[in-house]
């Protein structure tokens, strides 16, 4: 379907953008490969479009692993996989960039893009709304979910958080920097999503007007790793995805953080998994323990009880990765 | 070149009639006057708002296509994959999924391969776009290792597929099997015939390094 007109704007500099920005159902347009298939779809209809990628400030991977990275939002994810930094200090990052979508989309889409995309659930894609109830029932709960959450599915949202790339930003502990109106502000990635309870809440926290800007990684230090597994070898969003980032003292294991993709509406910490391995050494035996802990309180729809057996082999195939070890092998 | 836009056609191509039945169609449907005209004083209003252009309505660009500068005009809304087929008759990439997911309108970008279809034609003034048609079709050439190593068969994907194995082998003239794999897994073609896109992609990276 061809899109509804809008109004275009292509400013170079931050500031004008977010002057552009300001016009009322206004919306911040980079490589186009979500909102511009919303727009064709009808779900989303904004009256003027602002093109960020003509601000070259956006763009760029900038610093080292012993000082940190920093990924302007407007950074390609083909100039995040062809990052040496990224490649070499944080490979957890790097291995889910380089599987997001095709050649072509990782020459188009940016991280700013890839983290703010909305949902793909098909109710969401198809102008149910975001919680797709209809007379009180969830037409997820009632229909096809195969493909949307086992955590926190005693709330409205069921839908999967879609960005493949929080997750390990979030496990490497990354900020996000937000630049509005009122100037800028910094939090945790994990910060810019939140479970809407309404249809009208967003399931992202960023404001209307509001640009991101940029993600900040702090020094590598451990051992960090992701495992995704997806029905297609490309041209794909992962069906479940997990990142680790472990602490190591000696061979024992001393903090962790281990983030799931399409589990839940939001990206999905498992402190459960992470407590199942902290204070042990990590083996192909722990790897299974903790695998089996991230699932222990899952609680899946009525189509998607695959999910959980995924989750503990992503879990595990990750923290293996993450230890050098080939999970094959064990 | 300008000339080029204008140029005359022999008779009414079937393109020409499907064009023509198309603004026929949309003519039908365009609110009256008097709505247009507020629409355009509320735009302007608010651009004055503005200290950038912001562009609505019908929009004159340039895109420098296949070497040459081409002058037409486009809404914001319109994909390049539409203004190089509708408006400059450059109609080797093709619409097949118009989202992104099938690789079929795969269009050279500043030299790297995108999705023509979700990109907007008014951000690419100022690149360099290729089509395949300012591809070697010679011996040497893409084109001529897909004919020879029957690399498609109802071939509605192949010119996607000529233009992402062009743009691999630009960027890598050595590739492995597997790195071929991964230059081409941005598109696809429904009848299956990978088998003898790969080997033309091989093939191809043979006969331009003269082996």
């Amino acid at each position: 379907m061809t899109m509804k007109a809008f109004e275009y704007a292509s400013p170079s500099t931050l500031d004008l953008a977010l002057k552009a920005l300001a016009a009322p159902s206004s919306e911040a347009l980079s490589g186009g490969t979500d909102l511009l298939c919303r727009m064709k779809d009808d779900v989303a209809a904004p009256e003027r479009l602002v093109y960020l990628k003509d601000v070259k400030d956006l763009a760029g991977v900038k610093g080292s692993a012993a000082e940190g990275v920093t990924i302007g939002a407007g950074t390609l994810l083909a100039s995040v996989v062809a990052s040496e930094a990224v490649k070499a200090s944080y490979p957890a990052l790097w291995q889910t960039t380089l599987e997001v979508g095709t050649p072509q989309i990782r020459n188009m889409a940016t991280v700013g893009g890839n983290l703010l995309q909305r949902p793909r659930c098909w109710y969401f894609r198809n102008g149910f709304g975001l919680l797709a109830m209809q007379e009180g029932k969830s037409l997820v709960r009632l229909g096809d979910n195969r493909y949307h959450s086992i955590f926190m599915t005693d709330g409205d949202a069921l839908f999967t958080s879609p960005s493949s790339l929080a997750v390990p930003l979030i496990a490497l502990g990354a900020t996000a920097t937000i630049v509005g109106p009122n100037g800028e502000r910094t939090l945790p990635v994990e910060d810019l999503y939140r479970a809407p309870r309404t249809d009208k809440q967003r399931e992202l926290t960023i404001e209307p007007g509001e640009i991101l800007t940029k993600v900040t990684i702090p020094p590598a230090k451990g051992k960090n790793a992701s495992y995704e597994i997806r029905a297609k070898q490309s041209h794909d969003w992962p069906i479940v995805l997990a990142s680790v980032n472990l602490t190591l003292e000696g061979e024992t294991v001393s903090a962790a953080k281990i983030m799931l993709y399409g589990v839940a509406p939001i990206p999905w910490r498992s402190a459960a998994a992470e407590q199942a391995l902290i204070g042990k050494k990590l083996s192909v035996e722990t790897a299974e323990d903790a695998g089996k802990a991230a699932v222990k309180n899952a609680q899946p729809l009525s189509m998607n009880q695959f999910k959980v057996s995924l989750t503990t082999t992503a879990v595990k195939r990750a923290l293996l990765t993450a230890g050098g070890m080939k999970y094959w092998e064990a | 070149m300008a000339d080029l836009d204008t140029k005359p056609r022999p008779g009414a191509s079937r393109r020409d009639f499907l064009r023509g039945s198309g603004l026929a169609a949309a003519s039908a449907v365009i609110s009256g006057p008097a709505r247009a005209a507020l629409d355009e004083a509320a735009a302007e209003a608010r651009e004055a708002q503005d200290a950038v252009p912001v562009l609505s309505g019908q929009v004159k660009i340039t895109l420098k296509v296949n070497g040459q500068e081409r002058h037409t005009t486009v809404e914001p809304r319109s994909t390049l994959l539409d203004t190089l087929r509708h408006r400059l008759d450059v109609t080797g990439p093709k619409r097949v999924c118009d989202r992104g997911s099938c690789g079929a309108c795969t269009t050279l970008v500043d030299g790297a391969p995108v999705y023509s279809c979700t990109t907007l034609a008014v951000s690419c003034q100022g690149k360099t776009i290729e089509t395949l048609e300012s591809f070697d079709t010679g011996p040497e050439g893409v084109p001529h290792a897909f004919h020879q190593n029957d690399g498609l068969m109802c071939g509605y994907c192949t010119p996607g597929f000529v233009t992402a194995c062009k743009a691999l082998l630009d960027r890598n003239p050595h590739p492995t099997l597997e790195e071929v794999k991964q230059g081409l897994n941005g598109n696809i073609c429904r009848c299956g015939t990978y088998v003898g896109v790969l080997k033309a992609a091989l093939a191809a990276a043979k006969s331009m390094k003269g082996a």
